[in-house]
């Protein structure tokens, strides 16, 4: 699992925050194109593991490897891997004075050097695809929850970077504005982007996931495949977990 | 029976209350009333002062002004040149005059959002303040030249608040940035400037600058004494707005850093495109007083020896002739102070009526 050629290589990642020990010895590989979906208990980990894929969380022991740069807090090299790197937040995190174009655009053009019209050629292109083309020049908040996330997908997507994390990507929504952001994940995963995406919604992960990892208390329990993990799981924290979630 | 008489007492009261209602409402009317009417009169009294009983006639003196009973606005007519120009020679005014309407145009193409971004400002007030300085000091352009030492009135006043507000903006954007880094004995250090300057009153510090400085420092480190003052300004100016800054960046909610981190954008990028912008709109209201209170404080140069608005007002009534007016030289500068002031506030208002519009 672990080969050279991995988009994501992670073996033996600690993080303590104070004397509280986040992540304990997390091995976890994702190879290019691979989706795998990060499931578990809240306080488990999860969020702590994927920032730091991309260094918003710093880890204090163990390795990291990003489509084959070794990750530290050198901050050259992390804004060279993170232009690379698209992040989904729960809270979406759009820039609240800029129109959801110019929410696309500015980082092309500012990290990427991109002329202003490419910029906005690409970025209305995923604008498109996210079917928000038409509130491209609103702001952020004139938009639905579901739209604000899809217009976040879009400007990561604008970077045009090689690996998405998604972070808890429908939680702050309401139940009725999940599928439209879901349904643009599926559609992510179909053309083949390699994704990490921290969710609760264990429809998408059997749709969607190559493996499901389940973490709780800062390791990771169970890493397999949606069939054995949902039908078969083989520890008993993953059967009481999916016992809860799936209970509704 | 006993339920009956129980219940007697109640009857009356339901009248005495509304009776008590009715000379509550009474009372309340009469005293409006009597507040309102005192209102009109004082308004009144300050309306026939100023225009039914005024003396405008620049031949007036103090004679005739006192025959009219109101006020003496020959004062202003005959004095209003000093007010405004102070010792600046009479026949360059013009030059304070179009110096004086840069500065303002400047100030108020400021105001329109669609300038704001670092470039336009920048541009805007280069060429606004450097067209103020040629015409103010000449020396360039067949323009003669005007020492410092000889600005004064509006135009030194504004000079002095622009000026200010100009180098301290800069300043505390730095001193904000510089005190919320990571590096501890640099943020301690410069949290230990901001504090030692809040700390001081003001007036301490422009006599440090105006007349303590020149101690201390080698002659060719001096400079104009009206420079040193400026310095003053602007380090109180920037202790302040420094804090009203980093208020606003910790009002920036987190994963607007980390959104903007997460695409590869550098602290520099981050912090003028994203985080800045969004502090300044959060703390603009306490910006707008902060630029209020500056323009009130740079009547504090006097002290130092500069004849700015309200010191050449001074000396406009101090002459034989007039010193009997000067309640109507004061009430002139106040308008003149309440006109900036108000406006500032004004627009200060309508900015906040607009960011509510929608954006978050």
């Amino acid at each position: 699992m672990s080969s050279p050629d991995s988009a994501i290589l992670i073996s033996a990642l600690n993080k303590h925050y104070g004397t509280y020990h986040a992540l304990i010895n997390v091995d976890l590989a994702v190879a290019h194109g691979q989706k795998v979906v990060i499931c578990g208990p809240s306080g488990s980990g999860k969020s702590t593991l994927i920032r730091c894929i991309n260094q918003l969380e710093q880890h204090d022991g163990g390795t990291i490897r990003v489509l084959g740069t070794a990750i530290d807090a050198d901050t050259d090299d992390i804004n060279r891997v993170r232009q690379d790197v698209g992040m989904v937040f729960q809270h979406f995190n759009l820039f609240p004075h800029m129109t959801i174009l110019e929410n696309c655009i500015l980082a092309p053009m500012l990290v990427r050097k991109v002329s202003r019209s490419d910029a906005e050629a690409t970025a209305m292109q995923y604008l498109e695809k996210v079917h928000i083309g038409d509130q491209a020049s609103k702001y952020p908040g004139q938009l639905s929850g579901g739209q604000q996330q899809r217009a976040a997908i879009a400007r990561s997507l604008s970077m045009q970077p090689r690996i998405m994390l998604f972070d808890e990507p429908t939680s702050a929504l309401d139940p009725e504005m999940v599928s439209e952001v879901l349904e643009v994940m599926v559609s992510l995963a179909a053309e083949g982007m390699t994704m990490v995406c921290v969710t609760h919604e264990m429809g998408f992960a059997r749709r969607v996931a190559d493996r499901v990892v389940f973490m709780d208390r800062g390791e990771i329990v169970e890493d397999g495949s949606p069939e054995s993990f949902f039908d078969n799981p083989r520890n008993e924290r993953t059967a009481k977990f999916l016992s809860q979630v799936l209970k509704h | 029976m006993s339920e009956l008489n129980l219940s007697l007492p109640l009857a009356p009261t339901v009248a005495r209350v509304a009776s008590r209602r009715v000379i509550k409402r009474l009372l309340s009317v009469l005293l409006s009333a009597a507040c309102l009417s005192m209102l009109i009169w004082v308004a009144w009294l300050c309306f026939e002062w100023a225009f039914v009983n005024a003396t405008v006639s620049s031949d007036a003196r103090q004679a005739e002004c006192v025959a009219g009973g109101g006020a003496c606005w020959s004062v202003i007519v005959n004095r209003w040149r000093l007010i405004f120009f102070g010792l600046y020679p009479f026949e360059e005014h013009w030059r304070s005059v179009a110096a004086c309407s840069i500065i303002v145009v400047t100030v108020i193409l400021s105001c329109v959002p669609a300038l704001w971004t670092a470039t336009r400002l920048g541009i805007l007030w280069l060429v606004g303040f450097t067209g103020f300085y040629i015409l103010m000091r000449g020396g360039l352009f067949g323009l003669s030249l005007i020492r410092e030492e000889q600005w004064g009135g509006l135009s030194l006043t504004l000079f002095i608040f622009s000026a200010s507000v100009l180098i301290g903006m800069p300043l505390a954007i730095v001193l904000a940035l510089l005190r919320d880094t990571k590096l501890p004995w640099i943020s301690k250090s410069t949290g230990l400037i901001i504090d030692t300057i809040r700390s001081l009153p003001l007036l301490s510090i422009l006599f440090a600058f105006a007349v303590v400085l020149p101690f201390m420092l080698p002659d060719m480190m001096v400079g104009e004494k009206l420079y040193r003052v400026i310095v003053a300004y602007a380090l109180y100016f920037a202790a302040y707005q420094a804090e009203i800054i980093r208020g606003g960046l910790q009002g920036v909610p987190k994963g607007q850093d980390e959104a903007a981190k997460a695409m590869g954008m550098s602290y520099r990028h981050r912090m003028a495109y994203v985080l800045l912008p969004q502090a300044f709109r959060t703390s603009l209201p306490a910006t707008i007083n902060q630029f209020v209170v500056a323009f009130m404080e740079t009547s504090l140069v006097v002290v130092v020896g500069f004849f700015d608005l309200l010191a050449s007002g001074n000396a406009a009534y101090r002459t034989a002739e007039w010193t009997f007016a000067f309640v109507e030289v004061y009430a002139f500068i106040a308008a003149i102070y309440f006109i900036f002031s108000f406006g500032l506030s004004q627009y200060g208002a309508y900015l906040e009526r607009r960011m509510g519009l929608g954006k978050r």
